[in-house]
């Protein structure tokens, strides 16, 4: 990505965007006790097929989830101050779209599972209705990796952090900064 | 250089400005992001736990001790990440901080593991 031209203080700039950080550095966590919750409920269907009144709650299991879409929206409205980050056009930035878009997917998804469970009662791990899960979590996570690697290169534009001092890693990071890392680089 | 409304007069931001804009530093949020980092940890034992109190014949004590040592983990290096970010290019240092409260977590996580077992 080429050097832009800055809308705001680069030191106010500095510190919104560590502030976006922070938020995302405290979505991680989340993030990781999902897929915790993701290897526990698949683990338990290993054993037991079929859901009964045994069964824990899976709104227990999975509540914390909630803490993703809704920090995400955080991140989408605090955005905003960040000029640096507006997508095309100055829509949301394309990370935060795919990511919000994920989430989506995976809230529609709850749905179509407890239709397709009405008729179809095993809880089997590949069945095409817990597919979406997956990839709405997937596009998601992608979305988020691509807004994480870019507030990253932006600090690093703006001379906050420091590249990697292996040489190797600089120059990729040298050849992301000047736009040629990726045929279109991340909006 | 665009300035929301009500900051600046006639373009350019005096140093007042940039404060404003600015609100809380992220250097002076040390000690909300160490509470942020407990709370985060107690709830992970408030989670595991519900797991083996409730529903001990699903999910066994040793596999919510094992969930919440790898979870405590994540979530440490996550706070050390976050008060080095946000301290660095700054005077402030809270290694001291960082070392006592991650200390603190260690020991705890190893007593909880041991002694709480559903």
């Amino acid at each position: 990505m080429a050097q832009m031209p800055a809308l705001i203080p680069k030191e106010v700039e500095i510190q919104r965007l560590k502030k976006i950080w922070m938020i995302v550095i405290a979505m991680g966590s989340t993030a990781a006790s999902v897929e915790v919750d993701n290897f526990v409920d698949g683990s338990l269907h290993q054993t037991s097929i079929r859901d009964s009144a045994f069964t824990p709650a899976h709104w227990w299991l999975y509540s914390h989830f909630v803490a993703l879409p809704l920090g995400w929206g955080a991140v989408s409205i605090y955005d905003r101050k960040v000029p640096i980050l507006r997508g095309p056009n100055n829509s949301m930035n394309t990370g935060l779209k795919m990511t919000i878009l994920g989430y989506l997917a995976t809230m529609f998804t709850i749905g179509v599972n407890e239709m397709w469970h009405f008729w179809y009662v095993e809880e089997i791990f590949a069945v095409p209705n817990h597919w979406m899960f997956n990839m709405g979590v997937v596009v998601a996570f992608m979305g988020a990796l691509a807004y994480v690697v870019r507030v990253y290169a932006r600090l690093v534009e703006l001379g906050a952090e420091t590249p990697g001092e292996n040489p190797y890693v600089a120059e990729m990071y040298k050849m992301a900064l000047e736009g040629k890392l990726y045929s279109r680089s991340i909006p | 250089m665009t300035l929301p409304k009500g900051f600046g007069s006639g373009g350019g931001a005096s140093s007042s400005d940039v404060n404003k804009m600015i609100g809380r530093r992220v250097e002076n949020m040390t000690g909300i992001v160490t509470l942020s980092f407990i709370a985060a940890w107690l709830s992970t034992f408030g989670g595991t736990a519900v797991g083996y109190y409730y529903y001990p014949w699903a999910y066994p004590a040793q596999s919510g001790h094992f969930a919440f040592i790898v979870l405590s983990i994540i979530e440490a290096i996550g706070y050390i990440f976050a008060v080095k970010v946000n301290e660095e290019g700054t005077s402030k240092k809270s290694n001291g901080l960082i070392a006592g409260v991650v200390g603190v977590i260690a020991v705890a996580t190893v007593l909880i593991v041991t002694f709480v077992n559903g």
